[in-house]
């Protein structure tokens, strides 16, 4: 079974802006969150968030400047 | 029964089902939290919706498709008893304390859970809640069960889905924004084709940015409970908080900046956002309701800092600003978050007359239609605006002179300008209407001296506006049981932007032979 076929990331990669780096972001999220509540607050938990905030803007405007 | 009956009955059926999924998923935040008092509280509160909407969707099922009318039947009924089933954990859990079974442990009764053994303030709670707009019953959510803490911010959230889906995808008609975003010629004309994929497509991004305002909160300093709270009632610009004075608790200029994209993205229209992801970054400027979110926005916190700087409410231009922008923007996106409260600072009741009054213009006009937000919407206003000068410059033009009216890129002959601007006018008289009844209602059961005027005003703006700002006339004890019914139908009417309550008020009316 492919990745794409799973239950939850089907019905992600059928909806939205059909983009797989969003699609990822949107996958990677709730993981993140979970992770965040179990480990709390440190240098690589904030680290990472940021990374995920920073990308997703970042990624928004690159998608503007390439089309 | 006629054909209409049931298929209003079936969708409502579905509508209810949908409402115990939400019930039985938050169920796993007692669970997680420990407060195993509340889970048969929950699980009443979703097997009562569950069992009507069974019953109403397996006894009409063949029924027909709705149609226009129905769905707005469909939208004010659901919404209506969506909020009344939305109201049962609020006042289960609260007769679940205090009657504390042994068997379900011993939790400790608050005054503020207590509110909630009366079942209009759980019906208040829960109708602000689906409706966005925000002002509660109580008088410190901080000592709230974490339950009822999540069910606040998840109706929120949940409802501000719903009201996309409705302008977006079900309810678009002319002058509604909505239609004039569809029909638009520089864009698509939908995000897609069909409502299932619409929706889908909604919750897509909607979930997307909640994750992005979540962890946004939560980098610049907020708990990762509140950050999850706050970023789903702030996106949802609903405006619940988990704390006793709303985002003032946290007094933090960072969060303050941090909410302000957050409540932007949920006044901007959901379609925008879409083509947005999709790398049309055009639409930031060249979209007429997205513009003029940046522009009203940016005017608004010009005025009102200026007010509150040179009106002495705060000595430094920095705080002026900071309050100044947060609670423009709040009022405006009509997420209602407060910063402006008396243990801070001045509290927004405290403010100038002048000052109040810029606010409640912001609650009134609101932010873009197809959005989360509340209010009369941006584009309404525009096409008014654009309306009013389209018919003073006709008197200069011959009659035999063929004019059209653009609008958001659409160039409008003239049928189609009376009807979008007929639609946005009675939409706009309308709104004006309630809002000068709910005014009055309130100056005449309010003790008198005990607010003023612009308090008033400012409370009903809210409250119909969806917004959620308060200057201190809300609340179980300070609003009388009237003012509690008042503000029901004013959250009610407000979020349907009104023609689709009147509608159903008057089929109910005419159809269940009340007075005829």
């Amino acid at each position: 079974m492919k990745l794409s076929e799973l239950p939850i990331v089907e019905e992600v990669f059928e909806s939205g802006a059909n983009d797989r780096v969003f699609d990822s972001l949107l996958l990677i999220g709730p993981v993140l969150i979970a992770g965040i509540a179990i480990v709390g607050r440190s240098t690589v938990t904030t680290g990472i968030a940021i990374a995920y905030v920073l990308f997703f803007v970042a990624y928004v405007g690159y998608r503007g400047i390439s089309n | 029964m006629n054909e209409a009956t049931k298929t209003i009955g079936r969708d409502l059926g579905r509508m209810f089902q949908a409402l115990a999924g939400l019930l039985f998923v938050s169920v796993l935040i007692p669970l997680i939290w420990g407060e195993y008092y509340a889970i048969p509280a929950l699980v009443v509160s979703g097997v009562l919706p569950f069992a009507i909407g069974r019953l109403l969707t397996s006894r009409f099922r063949e029924a027909a498709k709705p149609g226009k009318l129905h769905g707005m039947i469909i939208a004010a009924l659901g919404w209506f008893c969506v909020a009344i089933f939305g109201s049962l954990p609020f006042f289960l859990i609260a007769w679940t304390v205090e009657l504390a079974p042994p068997i379900l442990g011993d939790p400790s009764q608050t005054s503020t859970l207590a509110a909630f053994t009366q079942p209009i303030n759980a019906l208040f709670e829960s109708m602000s809640g689906f409706t966005g707009t925000g002002l509660t019953m109580t008088d410190n959510e901080e000592v709230l069960p974490r339950t009822l803490q999540w069910w606040r911010s998840f109706i929120e959230w949940t409802g501000g889905v719903g009201v996309i889906v409705l302008t977006t995808a079900i309810l678009a008609r002319p002058g509604s924004g909505s239609l004039t975003l569809y029909k638009s010629e520089a864009r698509s004309e939908r995000i897609h084709p069909s409502i299932v994929s619409t929706v889908q497509t909604i919750w897509w991004i909607f979930i997307l940015f909640t994750f992005v305002s979540i962890l946004l909160l939560w980098i610049v300093g907020m708990p990762l409970w509140g950050a999850i709270n706050h970023a789903m009632t702030g996106l949802s610009t609903g405006g619940f908080s988990i704390t006793d004075n709303s985002i003032a608790t946290y007094d933090s200029a960072a969060i303050d900046f941090a909410l302000l994209p957050i409540m932007l993205l949920g006044s901007i229209a959901f379609p925008v956002h879409y083509l947005i992801l999709q790398g049309d970054l055009r639409n930031l400027y060249a979209d007429l309701q997205t513009r003029w979110v940046f522009i009203y926005m940016s005017l608004g916190t010009f005025v009102l800092t200026t007010l509150v700087y040179v009106g002495d409410t705060y000595d430094s231009l920095f705080t002026a600003f900071r309050y100044g922008s947060f609670q423009f923007v709040s009022a405006a996106t009509c997420a209602g978050f407060q910063t402006a409260v008396d243990t801070t600072n001045v509290a927004l009741g405290r403010w100038s007359a002048q000052a109040q009054l810029t606010v409640t213009f912001g609650m009134v006009i609101g932010g873009a239609a197809g959005s989360t937000v509340g209010g009369i919407k941006l584009i309404r206003a525009l096409t008014l605006l654009k309306g009013v000068r389209h018919r003073i410059s006709d008197v200069f033009y011959p009659e035999t002179a063929v004019r059209r009216l653009n609008i958001n890129g659409r160039r409008l002959n003239e049928r189609e300008i009376r009807q979008e601007f007929e639609e946005a006018a009675i939409i706009t008289m309308l709104w004006g209407a309630f809002l000068a009844i709910g005014i009055f209602v309130l100056l005449m059961i309010l003790p008198q001296g005990e607010y003023t005027l612009e308090n008033v005003i400012f409370e009903v703006a809210s409250a119909q506006g969806n917004v959620g700002l308060s200057a201190g006339i809300t609340g179980p004890e300070s609003l009388p049981t009237l003012g509690k019914l008042m503000f029901l139908f004013n959250m009610w009417i407000g979020r349907l932007e009104i023609i689709p309550v009147l509608v159903t008020l008057r089929a109910v009316f005419r159809r269940g032979g009340i007075y005829q």
